[in-house]
């Protein structure tokens, strides 16, 4: 298991690798200069090329590289040109929304699909399982922002539930703030369900037709701890998969639903800073994208170890 | 019909309160949530022209001078208009004694003369004043002195303009690029700022407002409100959201075809009108637009009506006006104005075209769907130059791949901005030779400089009519028509002037 583990860890160090490489190139590669975008709409070709200068964005290409790469083998991000802040303090005023938001979704989507889709497997071409169906392909179906902009005018604007935008004013309490927090997680979490109720439908129908489940069965066990314990347990593996892929969509993915909500999180920050061309915000926002992602596989690959002994790498 | 009797009574209501025949008694207290188009990129307000920072910040920095209700310059933290003397190139201005910073040292004439200085070197507009500024001098406490080198009547209206403004900072922060400490004068001071979350402005205790009564950006400057917050709502689906929940005081930058649905909802809609011009500007230093003839062709095919209906989408936000001022401000007039044809003239385009020997390469229109009225304006224009017989490429980017391109003459033929009315004339990009168009022939500079050398008022509204009727004739531009703006705002607030930069002082609250 240590070997395996220190294999993939490897393999996460040359995709990081790439990441950091590919970014900075496609970010470099892109028209649009934070420059022009900070004087504003009125300034001069001199002014713009003066700041270009201050903000070392004159220095060649593989310099600038050497400098980023440099930095963050430092542990250094390097300088938001607009927030004028370190680049890993931005991300991490921004990690408590995306935090929370990925894990509220997650737990919506996952207590609706679970049981929806151990039903839907367990009730096969039932009407329930029909209509959980439809459902799924339409939620997955559906774009986040519409839905969103949907709940934000139901609960928002007409019931008046919920805040439509923002994460709370100055000195907002965590109650307050995770209120802010309700809307988008109920656009995320319904849409994420859908993939992982068919999931979970398609592989406890794998396994209930098993010849361990109908031993379960013959032996008298009930119906609840067939399906729960014997089923369900080895059905887990391609479901755990599905919900950590989710998980880390959900992280880079809630960027329409951070914009639409105006939620300060990491999503939004990083449209902001592409629209920006904040360099070094959008490099160190999208390398800790990429790194939680491959962190999450690692997390799931090491969760197949535990859950079934029979898996090698 | 509705919809036009609910906007007869938003704009009645407006009208009511910029008279300041308020129903209300104005009460001191409370906190009120301003909902702006995003994060502005800086805090200082001397290195930006953003409307957004000149937004925010002009509640924290002021000038020496601003605008009153009728775009006139009119004295803030100077104690009076200037005394210029008799050729027009020392401009004595005396200073308000006795004002205090944010933190707590009073302002003097050498704060002053740092922070001027601070200007002609940072920003953009003062570069421009600094082209002829050959001196900032404290004469005496309460006095500074602008020596130029030659007569450039602007001079006023760009140190009372809120962006690339040459706003009084203590001349200990004088040297800070960027920006540092926002410590300025003006009626309400930074508290806290958390990027892409808010801003949050509060009372400053010692702020000395001028008396008598508002007057636009000038005069009474009064601090009702204890708090003020700005925060970023960049998605405009999301605005009329919050409009429509109340979950915000005031929500800037709708966009108008929202006005229905505003109406129905938490919060007035409140109707500037005009707000601005949509300004198709001409590359006049290379490729198919260097040519005068082809940019008369172009001035003749399009057809501002159909143009700006496709925008605006109902005549009660927009207005055909060939003035490239409307009729509110001084600087009206009809000079030059017959080539503009609401409805286009195709034939004549067509001759004008056959006239330039047009060779058929495609005219690029460099725009963008960051405002979706540039792009839709695009599309009719797209229309009616191929009917005369032109060749379109359309080149949609984003919005800040097109202020870099724009820069770069090779990359476009035409680009499509807008701005707001802009108090002073001589603040257009077309009158600078550098922006990005690069308009620069005789009878351009014969014009501009002997508006820019008339101190005179009354002569510069006639000199502006020559400006004016060069720019017919050159095609430097085509300003497209006059379009309306729409806010909204709380019921329980009150006291907000219509105005291109919002601002929140003499606002308050009459219930919570």
């Amino acid at each position: 298991m240590v070997r395996s583990a220190l294999n993939r860890i490897f393999g996460m160090l040359v995709v990081m690798a790439l990441v950091v490489t590919i970014v900075f190139v496609i970010v470099r590669l892109t028209p649009g200069d934070p420059a022009a975008v900070m004087l504003g709409p009125d300034a001069t070709a001199a002014d713009i090329e003066s700041l270009r200068e201050r903000l070392g964005l004159n220095a060649s290409i593989p310099q600038q590289f050497l400098t980023y790469v440099g930095g963050i083998l430092r542990g250094d991000f390097g300088q938001s040109i607009f927030l004028n802040m370190p680049v890993t303090e931005a991300l991490m005023q921004r990690a408590e929304p995306t935090f929370f938001l990925t894990l509220f979704s997650l737990l919506i989507a996952t207590l609706i699909a679970l049981p929806v889709g151990v039903l839907s497997a367990y009730w096969r071409g039932s009407a329930f399982d029909q209509a959980a169906t439809t459902l799924a392909m339409f939620a997955a179906s559906v774009p986040s922002f519409w839905l969103g902009l949907v709940f934000m005018q139901f609960f928002a604007v007409r019931l008046g539930w919920f805040d439509a935008s923002g994460y709370g004013g100055p000195g907002a309490s965590f109650g307050e703030r995770m209120h802010h927090l309700v809307l988008p997680a109920l656009t995320l979490g319904l849409i994420s369900s859908a993939l992982i109720t068919r999931f979970t439908r398609a592989s406890m129908l794998d396994v209930l037709n098993d010849d361990y489940v109908r031993t379960a069965r013959s032996k008298g066990m009930s119906e609840w701890r067939v399906v729960t314990r014997h089923a369900l347990k080895n059905a887990l593996i391609p479901i755990l998969t599905v919900i950590g892929l989710t998980a880390a969509l959900l992280i880079s993915g809630a960027i329409v639903t951070e914009t639409v909500f105006g939620l300060p999180g990491v999503g939004s920050l990083i449209v902001s800073a592409v629209l920006r061309r904040d360099y070094p915000l959008i490099q160190g926002a999208l390398l800790v994208v990429a790194g939680l992602y491959v962190l999450v596989n690692f997390i799931i690959d090491m969760l197949y170890l535990i859950i079934d002994p029979r898996v090698r790498y | 019909m509705m919809k036009r009797t609910a906007l007869a009574v938003a704009t009645s209501v407006v009208a009511l309160l910029s008279l300041n025949g308020v129903a209300h008694a104005q009460s001191r207290g409370g906190i009120i949530d301003v909902a702006t188009i995003g994060e502005p990129p800086t805090l200082d307000p001397m290195a930006s022209t953003a409307d957004l920072v000149g937004i925010v910040t002009q509640h924290i920095f002021e000038t020496l001078y601003t605008f009153d209700a009728k775009w006139g310059a009119t004295p803030l933290l100077a104690a009076a208009l200037p005394t210029i003397s008799e050729d027009g190139t020392v401009y004595t201005i005396p200073l308000r004694t006795g004002i205090k910073f944010h933190d707590g040292s009073t302002m003097g004439a050498a704060d002053v003369v740092a922070s001027l200085e601070r200007w002609t070197r940072i920003a953009t507009r003062g570069k421009q004043a600094g082209e002829v500024i050959t001196g900032i001098a404290a004469t005496d406490e309460a006095t500074v002195t602008i020596t130029l080198s030659k007569p450039y009547a602007p001079l006023v209206a760009l140190l009372s303009l809120n962006n690339a403004a040459a706003i009084v900072i203590p001349a200990a922060n004088a040297a800070q690029d960027p920006l540092e400490s926002f410590v300025g004068t003006g009626p309400y001071k930074l508290e806290d700022r958390v990027p892409d979350q808010y801003i949050q402005l509060v009372r400053f205790d010692d702020y000395q407002s001028l008396g008598g009564e508002p007057n636009g950006y000038g005069g009474a400057r009064n601090q009702y409100l204890d708090e003020i917050r700005f925060v970023p709502v960049p998605d405009p689906s999301t605005r009329i959201g919050v409009a429509m929940a109340g979950q915000y005081d005031y929500i800037d930058q709708l966009p108008v075809e929202s006005f229905a649905q505003i109406e129905s909802g938490a919060t007035d809609p409140v109707v500037l009108a005009p707000f601005g011009w949509p300004v198709f500007m001409m590359n006049t230093k290379e490729g198919l637009n260097s040519d005068i003839r082809v940019r008369k062709a172009i001035q003749a095919a399009l057809a501002p009506e159909d143009m700006m209906i496709a925008a605006f989408g109902s005549e009660d936000f927009f207005s055909i006006d060939a003035a490239w001022y409307p009729d509110s401000f001084v600087w009206h007039t009809e000079a030059g104005t017959d080539a503009y044809k609401p409805l286009g003239d195709t034939e004549t385009a067509k001759a004008l075209l056959a006239e330039a020997g047009y060779d058929g390469s495609p005219l690029r229109i460099l725009t963008s769907r960051q405002y979706e009225f540039h792009y839709k304006m695009a599309l009719v224009a797209q229309a009616y130059l191929e009917a005369a017989g032109f060749k379109v490429q359309m080149d949609v980017v984003e919005w800040a791949t097109l202020t870099t391109n724009r820069a770069d003459p090779a990359l476009w033929d035409i680009y499509i901005t807008h701005s707001p009315f802009l108090p002073e004339p001589s603040l257009m990009g077309l009158m600078s030779d550098t922006s990005p168009g690069w308009w620069a022939t005789d009878a351009k500079h014969q014009a501009v400089e002997a508006f820019n050398a008339e101190s005179d008022p009354a002569k510069r509204v006639a000199l502006f009519a020559e400006v004016q009727k060069v720019i017919y004739d050159e095609v430097p531009g085509y300003k497209v028509g006059n379009f309306n703006a729409l806010a909204a705002q709380s019921p329980d607030l009150e006291g907000v002037t219509p105005a291109p930069w919002p601002y929140f002082w003499n606002a308050y609250v009459t219930a919570e």
